[in-house]
C-alpha cells in the first residue's frame, strides 16, 4: 500500500499542532505502508517564507518531497480579506481569493498531486483550511482522506469548504465535537468518517523531582505547555491566576512552558521555563498538581492527552467545546468558566489528593483507551481497508460557472457559525 | 422598591438561618445520592464523576457568595434598573425605543443622502424639459422665440445654484442626524454598560457583606469558645484561691467567664494567668451581651450560662461556626491557605500497556466527603 500525506509543513523541529500529528501518523504508519510526505519548502506559518530546499528530503526514515510556495502571506491582505469574507456578504471568488492569500500557495505541489497523485492508494490532506487540502482534495478526490483538524473558527463558515467535505473520499477526526460541527456545517455525514485523534510519544518513565531540582520548583505547581498566546487563552489564564494567587499566600506556582508571543506578567508565583525538550516537558507536566488549558478553541488538545498519559488531571477552559467533552468523556479534568471556577477547581485539585490521583487514573485509562498508538494505528488501517474494498460511493462536486462564482450572495461565514450547534458531545467515546 | 424585592428572592440569607440547615440536623440530611460512608471513599476515587464534581463546586460558589445569579440574570437586572432609571413616565416612549434600537444596531439608519423630491436636479434644460415628447419639441422649436422675449440663463442659472445649495444642505443636515444618533446610540450602550456594572457591583456587594457577617459570627463563636475552655482550665485552680473569693465562685458555678475572671486574679493568680486575661480581652463582640462590661460582675451568672449553651451547639454562634465549616467542604488540615501538598517527586515508571500498574500520587486515608444539593443550579452548557 502506497500512502501520501500532504501537510503544509513538515519537519523533526516543526512544532505546530497538525504539523507534528501529520509526523507521527506518518511514522506509525510507516511499518504498514509505504509512506510519502509532499509538503512544502516553508518552515514558518505566519509568513510561509520558502526556508527548506526544494526536491526530495528525508525525516527520520520517511521520504519527503518538498515544493517551493509561490508567494508568501501578507498579513495585511490577508486580514482585509478575512475581515471581507468573515464578515459580510461575498463571492466564492472573495472566498477563493482568500484561501490564496491565506497560502502556502504551493501550484507544484498540486500539480505533482494532479499528475502522479494516481500513484498512491491513499492521500491523508491535513488541515482542511489551508490551499493544499482544498486544492489538494480537488486534484486527487478518489484517495483523499481528510484529517480536518478544524476547530470553531469562522473559516468552517466559508462555502467553499463545503464541498470538499462532501466530496472526499473519508475524514478522520480527532473528537465528536470536531465531527458534529462539520456534520452541521457541510451535511456531510454520508461521507465515511472516524473519529480517531492522535497519539503521542510518551517516555517509558518520568522523573518529576528531576525537572523540579533542574528548574527549581520547589512546591505545589500548575502548569501550561503550549504558545502563550491570548489566542490560547493566556490572557485571560493570567487575569484568574493572578486574582487567585492575589488572595491565598499558599497559592501554586503557575509554571509556562512554551514560546511567548503575550507578555507574561511578572509575579512571584508564576515561571516561564521556556521551551523544553520533550524529556523535561513530559517530567514537568508529571509533577504538576494539574495540567490548565485555558485555550477556547482545540480540535483535539495533544498536550491534555499528553498530560493525561503520564496520570496528571486537566483544568480546561468551558468555553471550549472540545476539552469540555474530553474532561466529560474521560472523566479526567475538571474545567472553569470563570475566575470563581478556576479557584474552586484548582482549590479541589490541589487539596483533594484522591481526587487528583482519581482524576489522574482515568486520564491515563482514557488514554490508553482511545489515544494510544495501536487503536489509531488500527482506525487508520480499518479505514484504509473499508475504502479499498469499496469503490466511492460520491463524487466531489464541480466549482459553480465564471458567473456563478462572482456574485456576492455568500453570508458572513461568521454569521453562518454562530448558527451551527455548540457544546460537548456526551456520550460518544473517542 | 419592587425591583430590591425581586433580587432578594435569589439569595440564600433566609436560608442560611432556617431550622434544616441547623448543625447536627443539616450534617443528617442525605443528598440525592446515598452518603459516602469510610469504606466507599476509597471506591469514590475510582468512580470520579466530574459532572458531579462540577456542579457541587457551582452550588457550593452560589452557596458562598449567596448569590445564585448567572450572567443571563444579571442582565435582566440591570435592564430592570435602567428602565427604572430611564422612568418612561418622565421621557418619551417613542425616544427611548428610538434610543433602544439604535444601540441594538451596528450602523444607525439615517437617510445619508436627501430624497429626489428633496433636491431636485435643476440645470439649463430643466426650463424645456418635459416627459412629453411633442411638448418638448414645440419647446425646442420656439426657444430662439423666447430668447427673443428674454433671458431665461440667468433664471436657470440662480435656480440651479439654489438647487445645489439645497442638497448640500439636507446632506449636511442628515449627517449631523446621523452624527447624533450615533452619540445616542453610544450613550444609551455607555448608559446600560454602566447600568450592569453597577448590577454586578451591588451583587458582589452584597454577597460579600454576607460573608463578613458569616465570618464576624464566626469569630463572635469563637472567642466565647475560647473562654469557655479557659474558664474550664482555669477551674483546677479554684481551691488555692482565697477565702473572700469562694461565696462569688458559688454564684457562678458553671463555668467561669471573661466578666467574672478578674475576681480571683486580683487576689492571687497562677503563673500563667496574665497571658490567658490578655487573650480574653473582647474584641468588638457583637449581640446583646457585648456591650456591657461594666454590669459584667451582675451579669456573670447569665452570661456563663449563655457560654454554656453556645457550647453545646444550639447557640447562633455554633451555626455560624457550622456554615463556615461547611462553605469550605474539603477537608484538608489547615483549609484551603493552610500548607501545600508536598510535590509529587518520586521517579514514576509508565506502563501504557498496563495502566493499573503504576500509581503516581500518594492516597489519603480518606477522601473528603462530597456535598450534595437536590438541584444544581448550574449545568456545563450555562
Amino acid at each position: 500500500m502506497k500512502l501520501g500525506i500532504v501537510v503544509q509543513r513538515y519537519g523533526a523541529d516543526v512544532n505546530g499542532g497538525a504539523e507534528l500529528h501529520a509526523r507521527y501518523i506518518a511514522e506509525h504508519l510507516a511499518p504498514y505502508a509505504e509512506v510519502r510526505v509532499l509538503t512544502t519548502c516553508a518552515r514558518e506559518y505566519l509568513t510561509w517564507r520558502n526556508e527548506f530546499p526544494p526536491g526530495a528530503d528525508s525525516v527520520n526514515g520517511i521520504p519527503v518531497e518538498r515544493f517551493p510556495v509561490e508567494h508568501e502571506r501578507s498579513e495585511a491582505d490577508f486580514g482585509l480579506r478575512s475581515d471581507h469574507v468573515f464578515s459580510r456578504r461575498h463571492s466564492l471568488n472573495d472566498e477563493l481569493a482568500w484561501l490564496e492569500s491565506e497560502g502556502p500557495a504551493s501550484p507544484a505541489l498540486i500539480d505533482r498531486l494532479q499528475k502522479s497523485g494516481h500513484e498512491f492508494d491513499h492521500v491523508l490532506l491535513f488541515c482542511a483550511r489551508y490551499y493544499h487540502a482544498y486544492h489538494g482534495a480537488r486534484a486527487v478526490p478518489d484517495r483523499a482522506i481528510l484529517v480536518p483538524t478544524a476547530e470553531r473558527d469562522a473559516a468552517l463558515g466559508l462555502a467553499l469548504f463545503g464541498p470538499i467535505f462532501r466530496g472526499v473520499r473519508a475524514i478522520m477526526y480527532n473528537s465528536p465535537e470536531e465531527q458534529a460541527l462539520i456534520h452541521a456545517a457541510a451535511a456531510n455525514p454520508h461521507v465515511p468518517g472516524v473519529v480517531v485523534g492522535i497519539g503521542s510519544e510518551i517516555p517509558g518513565s518520568v522523573d518529576p523531582r528531576r525537572t523540579a531540582a533542574a528548574f527549581g520548583l520547589a512546591g505545589p505547581y500548575v502548569i501550561y505547555v503550549g504558545r502563550i498566546d491570548a489566542n490560547k487563552g493566556c490572557a485571560e489564564l493570567f487575569d484568574f491566576f493572578l486574582r487567585y494567587a492575589d488572595a491565598r499566600p499558599a497559592a501554586p506556582t503557575l509554571v509556562l512552558v512554551g514560546k511567548p508571543v503575550l507578555a507574561i506578567p511578572d509575579h512571584p508565583r508564576i515561571r516561564h521555563l521556556g521551551f523544553l525538550d520533550d524529556r523535561d516537558k513530559f517530567d514537568a507536566m508529571a509533577g504538576a498538581a494539574a495540567l490548565v488549558m485555558p485555550s477556547y478553541y482545540e480540535s483535539l488538545s495533544m498536550v491534555a492527552l499528553e498530560a493525561w498519559a503520564v496520570g496528571t488531571p486537566v483544568i480546561a477552559n468551558a468555553r471550549c467545546d472540545v476539552l469540555l467533552g474530553q474532561c466529560l468523556r474521560s472523566n479526567a479534568g475538571l474545567y472553569y468558566a470563570n475566575a470563581a471556577e478556576f479557584g474552586a477547581v484548582l482549590d479541589m485539585v490541589l487539596d483533594d489528593r484522591a481526587l487528583a490521583a482519581g482524576l489522574g487514573r482515568n486520564g491515563r485509562r482514557f488514554y490508553e483507551q482511545h489515544y494510544s498508538w495501536p487503536v489509531i494505528e488500527g482506525k487508520y488501517l480499518d479505514m484504509f481497508a473499508s475504502l479499498s474494498s469499496n469503490p466511492p460511493a460520491h463524487r466531489m462536486e464541480k466549482l459553480p460557472g465564471w458567473l456563478a462564482r462572482r456574485q456576492s450572495s455568500l453570508r458572513p461565514a461568521a454569521q453562518v457559525l454562530d448558527e451551527l450547534p455548540s457544546g460537548p458531545v456526551v456520550g460518544v467515546l473517542a | 422598591m419592587d425591583h430590591n424585592q425581586g433580587r432578594r428572592g435569589h439569595f440564600h440569607r433566609g436560608g442560611r438561618r432556617g431550622p434544616d440547615r441547623r448543625g447536627p440536623e443539616r450534617r443528617q440530611v442525605p443528598g440525592p445520592g446515598p452518603a459516602p460512608d469510610q469504606a466507599s471513599r476509597g471506591e469514590r476515587n475510582d468512580r470520579v464523576d466530574v459532572e458531579q464534581i462540577m456542579r457541587e463546586i457551582r452550588a457550593r460558589i452560589a452557596q458562598r457568595s449567596g448569590v445564585d445569579l448567572s450572567n443571563q440574570q444579571i442582565h435582566e437586572l440591570a435592564a430592570r434598573r435602567l428602565e427604572a432609571i430611564l422612568d418612561p413616565r418622565g421621557l418619551k416612549p417613542e425616544l427611548l425605543d428610538q434610543l433602544r434600537r439604535a444601540a441594538g444596531e451596528r450602523t444607525v439608519p439615517v437617510d445619508a443622502a436627501p430624497s429626489a423630491a428633496q433636491s431636485y436636479p435643476f440645470d439649463e434644460a430643466t426650463l424645456y424639459d418635459s416627459p412629453n415628447g411633442f411638448l418638448r419639441f414645440l419647446r425646442k422649436l420656439f426657444n430662439p422665440l423666447l430668447r427673443l422675449l428674454f433671458n431665461p440663463t440667468p433664471v436657470a442659472h440662480a435656480l440651479a445654484q439654489q438647487s445645489r445649495l439645497n442638497t448640500e444642505l439636507l446632506q449636511r443636515e442628515a449627517d449631523r442626524d446621523r452624527r447624533q444618533a450615533e452619540w445616542n446610540a453610544l450613550h444609551y450602550e455607555i448608559l446600560q454598560r454602566l447600568a450592569l456594572e453597577v448590577s454586578r457591583v451591588s451583587v458582589d456587594s452584597q454577597s460579600l457583606s454576607m460573608r463578613v457577617e458569616s465570618l464576624g459570627t464566626k469569630v463572635d463563636f469563637n472567642e466565647r469558645r475560647v473562654r469557655t475552655m479557659e474558664g474550664t482550665q482555669a477551674r483546677p485552680s479554684r481551691p488555692q484561691e482565697s477565702p473572700q473569693a469562694a461565696p462569688q465562685a458559688a454564684a457562678a458555678p458553671s463555668v467561669p467567664t471573661s466578666e467574672a475572671a478578674p475576681q480571683p486574679s486580683a487576689e492571687g493568680q497562677p503563673a500563667g494567668e496574665p497571658s490567658r486575661r490578655r487573650r480574653r480581652r473582647r474584641r468588638g463582640r457583637r449581640g446583646p451581651g457585648a456591650g456591657v462590661p461594666a454590669e459584667a460582675g451582675v451579669n456573670a451568672p447569665a452570661a456563663s450560662a449563655s457560654v454554656v449553651d453556645m457550647d453545646e451547639g444550639d447557640g447562633e454562634g455554633d451555626e455560624g461556626f457550622e456554615e463556615e465549616a461547611a462553605a469550605e467542604p474539603v477537608a484538608v488540615p489547615g483549609g484551603p491557605e493552610g500548607p501545600p501538598p508536598p510535590l509529587r517527586s518520586e521517579p514514576v515508571a509508565l506502563d501504557h500497556q498496563l495502566p493499573a500498574a503504576t500509581e503516581h500520587r500518594e492516597e489519603p486515608a480518606a477522601a473528603p466527603e462530597p456535598i450534595r444539593t437536590e438541584e444544581p443550579p448550574h449545568t456545563p452548557e450555562e
